[in-house]
């Protein structure tokens, strides 16, 4: 029996099919999961395409990765079922000892030797793996498909230990290979030849591997992706070169995060963000920290938990579960079943622990992945976690811990402090100051909420008034500057909803298609901006952005007209960076039609 | 060659700077061979700059030092008449 109960599911079970006829048994590992037979699914998608299929690499070479990963991580479950299905593919009894002992003294070449030490590396400390590890593997002889198929391994490898740990399944097999595994060498991170250089700027830009472009129009996995993300994050894109990996992870993915049968999606990429910012995965927090956003969690919510959950606003059991993913995810500390039991005492149910088990699992396997092939980001991390970043190579401190109670109000950097902190003892000054330094910004806003420019400037009085009212009530959790614009954007939805002109500032969903598609396709003029003067052009461009829709128009003005970064437009307003880009990226292209008659190259001019 | 549609669905990470080197080539084949996608591209990135260099919705001085005025003298009353 592992941790959690098991339910018996009938033999034809497509996953239980595959793993006896690919292993000749079911794995514990897998009658464990059973509770929720749709993880189980995920986790015989994934080791049907990494593990079994035929690939880049030879069978027995992705089984020792396998084996090793296990054995550098002191796991005698993966260990045992790893060790035999080795033999059972003709390996040797003495070949898998000296795998297990000392990779050194078995009978490998000097290029399999290599992969193996890659993928320990990646294993070990992924945050130290450098272009320089794959430029060595090229040197071996391996190819780039061979390369990301050895990270993906790595990645199965280490999703499924975690899952052990945290499963505790009885052994498949009696211990006739656990005897070896006394004399492992300690498992030590700081081993000399492993410690990074994280902090090198030089460090060459990922993707380490080439990534052809892929259509959504003939990859199908690709456009749900889009529908259901609103975006395709660069994790999948930079893995295109092997689009069987690719949808089998993506089908893996929708099991284990899309429904809500057991956790709720919010908590889910809670730990994934926790889980991920413990692993010093900034590109992973980025992406949940905006996954987070876009299910209707305040920013500074989000970045809180990256920093430190216990700080945040959670839910004293939610905590409680995000401590029992990191703890499992990060491996720092002995897992045992007193750590499952605290969780059901709290009220989780099985099923709950073992989603979030699973989850912890995939964010693993993501967070390997990522590191191994140097994928590159699609947002800013919040800046207070990079800052942050305290994880020493050699010792096991996670932000988390080392931190103890990092809270985002002590470390946040905000030019605004000093004055704000004036102001909220009353100093009319550093309000006044603080005021006119935001004026535009304020004023752009409103402009874009309310879309009209008089009713802005009648509406920045009482913005101000009630900045000032409660600015005693900031607390610093986000920048001075968004506190402010939530200030004008709550005046102006009330003065809206008070005129009645309520124009929803959310609805996405109205015939965009349509709406985007360009009409215009006359040429423009090569330099549209000297066809007028710049005052003419001014109020040409006032003009045409009052005619688009209210979310478009909120979102232009803020990027293109008060050019703050996708990021903060997206932190002020609420949305995730996708939702940012979708709509300015709309808005832009009516803008276009709208002034298309002015510019094209048989256009009048402006006085028309 | 990547279709119109294709092209459609990344011309907003291009316009951004913000696509793989392999995308980027695909998207450069594409406009390279197609009229009305290149027109496109071409006059919506003339809009952006258009509209980012427009200081639009720029509030002058003299009309927000004015509101402003009237916010601090309001403030300061209010500040003197309850201590």
């Amino acid at each position: 029996m592992s941790f959690l109960s098991e339910v018996r599911l009938e033999d034809q079970f497509g996953p239980f099919v595959m793993f006896q006829e690919a292993l000749g048994f079911v794995p514990n590992l897998v009658r464990a999961q059973t509770l929720l037979p749709r993880v189980v699914e995920a986790q015989a998608k994934l080791e049907r395409a990494i593990r079994l299929h035929e690939g880049a690499i030879p069978r027995v070479q992705r089984e020792r990765i396998l084996l090793s990963v296990a054995a550098d991580r002191h796991d005698a479950y993966c260990v045992a079922l790893d060790s035999k299905v080795l033999s059972s593919l003709g390996v040797s009894d003495s070949e898998v000892h000296d795998l297990l002992n000392d990779s050194r003294h078995a009978d490998l070449s000097a290029s399999d030797f290599a992969l193996l030490q890659f993928c320990l590396k990646l294993s070990r400390y992924a945050p130290s793996v450098r272009s320089e590890d794959i430029e060595a593997l090229r040197a071996c002889g391996f190819d780039d498909e061979s390369i990301l198929e050895a990270v993906v391994v790595t990645a199965l490898a280490i999703y499924r230990c975690t899952l052990s740990v945290g499963l505790g399944p009885e052994p498949d097999f009696g211990s006739r290979n656990l005897a070896s595994t006394k004399t492992y060498p300690p498992h030590d991170r700081a081993l000399p030849g492993l410690l990074p250089h994280i902090h090198e700027a030089a460090r060459r830009k990922g993707p380490y591997v080439p990534a052809p472009y892929l259509s959504p129009q003939t990859f199908a996995p690709f456009s749900v992706v889009r529908k259901s993300h609103g975006f395709i994050p660069n994790f999948f894109r930079a893995q295109t070169l092997r689009p069987d990996l690719l949808e089998a992870e993506l089908e893996a993915v929708d099991r284990i995060l899309l429904p809500e049968d057991a956790l709720t999606r919010v908590q889910k990429e809670c730990i994934l963000l926790a889980v991920s910012a413990a692993n010093l995965n900034s590109y992973c927090v980025a992406v949940h920290c905006n996954m987070l956003r876009g299910l209707g969690m305040p920013s500074e919510d989000g970045d809180q938990i990256a920093v430190n959950h216990h700080e945040s606003g959670l839910t004293e059991p939610d905590k409680a579960l995000l401590d029992f993913a990191v703890k499992l995810g990060t491996g720092v500390s002995e897992f045992s079943r007193e750590d499952v039991v605290k969780l059901q005492v709290l009220g989780f149910s099985e099923k709950q622990i073992l989603e979030c088990e699973v989850v912890t699992a995939l964010n693993n396997f993501a967070n390997t992945l990522q590191m191994g092939i140097g994928i590159e980001p699609d947002f800013e991390p919040p800046s207070i976690f990079e800052e942050n970043k305290v994880n020493l190579p050699g010792t096991t401190q996670t932000p988390i811990q080392a931190g103890g109670a990092v809270r985002l109000v002590e470390t946040l950097q905000d030019a605004d402090a000093g004055l704000v902190a004036q102001a909220q003892s009353g100093e009319l000054e550093a309000f006044e100051a603080l005021v006119r330094r935001h004026t535009q910004l304020i004023y752009r806003t409103l402009t874009a909420i309310l879309g009209n420019p008089a009713e802005a400037q009648d509406a920045m009085q009482d913005t101000l008034l009630s900045a000032f009212k409660h600015i005693g009530g900031f607390q610093g959790r986000s920048k001075f500057s968004t506190w402010f614009v939530s200030i004008a954007r709550n005046t102006a939805l009330k003065r809206l909803r008070r005129g009645k002109l309520f124009e929803s500032l959310d609805e996405d969903e109205y015939d965009e298609e349509r709406e985007s598609r360009p009409r215009q396709v006359r040429a423009w003029q090569d330099n549209p901006e000297q066809c007028c003067s710049k005052s003419e052009m001014r109020q040409l461009v006032e003009k045409g952005i009052l005619t688009l829709p209210a979310n478009y128009r909120v979102v232009v003005i803020l990027r293109d007209i008060q050019q703050l970064s996708a990021d903060e437009v997206a932190r002020q307003l609420g949305l995730s960076v996708p939702a940012v880009k979708t709509r300015l990226l709309r808005g832009r292209l009516m803008l276009r039609e709208w002034l298309s008659p002015y510019f094209t190259t048989s256009a009048k001019g402006i006085a028309q | 060659m990547i279709t119109c549609e294709e092209f459609l669905a990344e011309i907003g990470d291009y316009l951004e700077n913000e696509v793989s080197p392999e995308v980027r080539k695909e998207l450069e084949l594409h406009l390279a061979q197609c009229r009305a996608c290149h027109v496109l591209y071409d006059s919506t990135r003339k809009t952006i700059k258009i509209v980012t260099e427009s200081s639009s919705f720029e509030l002058p001085e003299s009309v927000s030092d004015p509101i402003i005025d009237r916010v601090m003298a309001k403030l300061r009353t209010d500040q003197n008449e309850h201590g």
